[in-house]
């Protein structure tokens, strides 16, 4: 734990720290929160975002890989299906050029004989011509009427005299017309002498034949020479003969559409001919599997981010109040218990005090009463008049001292409140036990009417008696001799109520509102310290009680006290 | 019932502070009681076994003997001798023990001789 915090320190900036702070400070919440909340975000997040990224990309390779696969099998089996076209065709042209037919072929109506036969079976078949070892175009048999022609200059002729065979790009040539051709060269052994059969196809052919392998299962197809010639058409570069800016190595690779798509580009060679066919095929983003895909995993990423945030938030505020509170009580306790301490200690030491000056005080006191006495006894003299004067006013100090060193004892016993149960009727006879002599040495009698079913109250039985000593002290001090004095307890609206009475000399009402206050008294100087009825009125208001007076002058005084039975207040 | 005046009243103060114990005693014979100061506890019981007083004023803190335990003492002994507690280390507590041991009453220090002397007056008349 302790390495945890320290470690949490390293990382936090210096206005951060108070908030985890674990002494018994008060925190920025706020901070506290917002540190919680990241906290707990962050170690939602990261599994969540890494187990969605993970699944995003692990998807999307799975997805390419098969593509790619698909586009191959696609690719290579396009390929092979134009080159058996292109197999069958150079089949044909080569059975119809065996060697020795060179002069059968150049003579008559031979030639048209050969491609009527084949025209009837190949319609694709545009021309034939039979061509010499020079270049020159010897018979011809066809619409264009090439007749002589001579390609000695050609280079495609030279391969045909150095391989055996050649087939030519897609190209208009003379005739104007998209072709290609099939050149198949033979050397006539009884002649001696090499001989091409070159045989023009219409390159409607090729693209009926590119039209036919081509599926739904890709975008576009279609054939390339190899300078990046269209050979047949395509959806995405144009008509046939158009020249693009394809690369035409084999291969497949991942490329941009001219419409800026993601495409899975595929090329293939066609063998013994210039061409390349192009396969293309739109990239997995469009894909349905890999689209719904996408959208679930961002569904179930968002909502569980989504969820994660509110559950934090919630669980942030709420634990963020706990804590808040937990702090306030645990703050409020050690300030209370402080502020306990500190009345308990000025209470000790106050009592000390006040114990220590009593002493001295008293014998102060004697020692002026007995040089009074003496004087009395003596003759007169001068100043004997001023002394006397002089001791009375020293008196009268010591007994303004007395009153500081009483309400200080007094003061020190209220520091602490115990709570006991208490039966308020055995507190109120306890005390009367105290007065009982003096009662009946002033001829005071005593009217208990104490309810004999009362609840116990949970209070303090020091305090208790004070609160009732001082009270009934007042009633006899208002009747002096001769009197009645009153105790009525009784049950008023779940509290308790003491009634004390006399029938003493009462209080002026114009006196009434001020005996509550410190310090007030009618008594004579020496008698009382104005300070009997404000500790009594404190401590009845810190009971959580209530106490009232009524008086009329002549008739006597009654003071009502109520007390709950339950004291919280303290 | 005694006749209530001073001459026949015999008052023991117990206090070991000497200055007010022995002032006292001279302030109340020059008012004709007949008052002796003791200084310790000890002292105390021995006195009362001499002397055999009406009215004891008794400190509550002696060096040898606490002032309570004279007073429970005294009163197995001679339970007609009336106590009143004079004391400036009282505190309402300690009052109470006194009463509830059998003391007369309980007076705080520094206190008017009037006063005192009316207490003394009212412990002698309730013998």
């Amino acid at each position: 734990m302790k390495k945890q915090t320290n470690i949490i320190h390293k990382i936090l900036p210096d206005p951060l720290k108070s908030s985890i702070d674990l002494g018994l400070v008060r925190r920025n919440y706020g901070h506290f929160r917002l540190i919680l909340f990241v906290t707990m975000l962050i170690i939602t997040a990261v599994p969540v975002t890494t187990i969605a990224i993970l699944g995003y990309s692990n998807y999307k390779s799975l997805l390419q890989k098969d593509e790619r696969i698909q586009l191959k099998w696609q690719l290579d089996g396009s390929v092979r299906a134009i080159e058996q076209m292109v197999d069958s065709l150079k089949s044909v042209v080569q059975f119809a050029a065996r060697r020795d037919r060179y002069k059968e072929l150049t003579t008559n109506s031979n030639l048209k004989e050969l491609f009527d036969r084949l025209h009837r079976q190949y319609p694709f078949f545009a021309d034939l011509g039979v061509i010499d070892k020079y270049g020159i175009q010897q018979a011809y048999y066809g619409p264009y009427g090439l007749q002589g022609t001579d390609y000695s200059g050609e280079s495609w002729l030279k391969a045909v005299f150095n391989q055996g065979l050649h087939i030519s790009r897609v190209y208009k040539g003379y005739r104007n017309v998209p072709h290609f051709a099939i050149a198949v060269g033979n050397y006539d052994p009884r002649t001696r002498q090499t001989w091409v059969l070159r045989a023009t196809i219409d390159a409607k052919t090729l693209q009926q034949f590119v039209d036919t392998i081509k599926t739904n299962a890709s975008d576009d197809l279609f054939l390339i020479d190899d300078e990046g010639v269209l050979q047949t058409q395509s959806d995405y570069y144009g008509q046939a003969l158009d020249r693009s800016n394809i690369e035409t190595k084999v291969g497949i690779w991942l490329d941009i559409s001219p419409e800026e798509e993601a495409i899975l580009h595929g090329t293939g060679n066609i063998r013994t001919t210039p061409w390349s066919l192009v396969i293309m095929k739109k990239g997995y983003v469009t894909q349905n599997a890999w689209k719904s895909f996408r959208s679930k995993l961002l569904l179930i990423f968002f909502t569980c981010t989504g969820v994660s945030v509110l559950i934090i938030y919630s669980l942030v505020t709420l634990l963020t109040s706990l804590i808040r509170k937990a702090d306030e009580i645990q703050i409020s306790m050690m300030q209370e218990a402080e502020h306990k301490d500190k009345l308990a200690s000025i209470g000790r030491l106050a009592a000390g005090v006040a114990h220590e000056i009593n002493n001295p005080l008293a014998i102060i006191n004697q020692k002026t009463g007995l040089i009074d006495d003496l004087l009395q006894i003596a003759v007169d003299f001068d100043e004997k008049e001023t002394l006397q004067l002089n001791l009375k006013s020293i008196d009268a100090n010591v007994e303004r001292c007395k009153i500081i060193t009483h309400r200080l004892l007094g003061f020190a016993r209220r520091t602490d409140i115990l709570h006991e149960k208490l039966g308020i009727n055995d507190i109120i006879r306890e005390v009367l036990q105290f007065l009982e002599n003096t009662m009946l040495y002033n001829r005071i009698t005593l009217d208990l009417q104490l309810h004999d079913n009362l609840p116990p109250i949970s209070s303090d039985r020091i305090q208790l008696q004070q609160i009732f000593l001082n009270i009934v002290n007042n009633a006899m001090d208002a009747i002096g001799k001769d009197g009645t004095v009153s105790i009525i307890t009784s049950m008023i609206a779940g509290e308790i109520r003491v009634v004390i009475q006399d029938d003493g000399a009462g209080i002026a009402q114009d006196l009434l509102p001020h005996i509550f206050e410190p310090f007030f008294t009618t008594k004579e100087t020496g008698k009382g310290t104005g300070l009997g009825l404000s500790i009594t009125y404190g401590l009845i208001k810190k009971m959580g009680g209530d106490i009232t007076v009524r008086s009329n002058v002549g008739k006597g005084t009654a003071f009502t006290i109520t007390l709950p039975i339950n004291n919280e207040h303290t | 019932m005694k006749k209530n005046t001073n001459e026949n009243i015999k008052v023991l103060i117990a206090d070991d502070e000497v200055e007010f114990s022995s002032t006292l005693q001279t302030r109340l014979n020059l008012r004709s009681f007949q008052a002796t100061a003791v200084y310790s506890g000890k002292e105390t019981l021995r006195v009362i076994e001499e002397e055999h007083p009406d009215v004891l004023l008794l400190d509550l803190k002696m060096p040898d003997l606490d002032g309570l335990e004279v007073l429970a003492r005294l009163k197995e002994e001679h339970p007609d001798i009336q106590v009143i507690i004079l004391t400036g280390h009282g505190s309402f507590e300690v009052g109470k023990e006194g009463m509830e041991l059998g003391a007369f009453d309980y007076i705080m220090k520094p206190v008017d001789l009037n006063v005192l002397i009316n207490k003394i007056k009212e412990a002698y008349a309730a013998k």
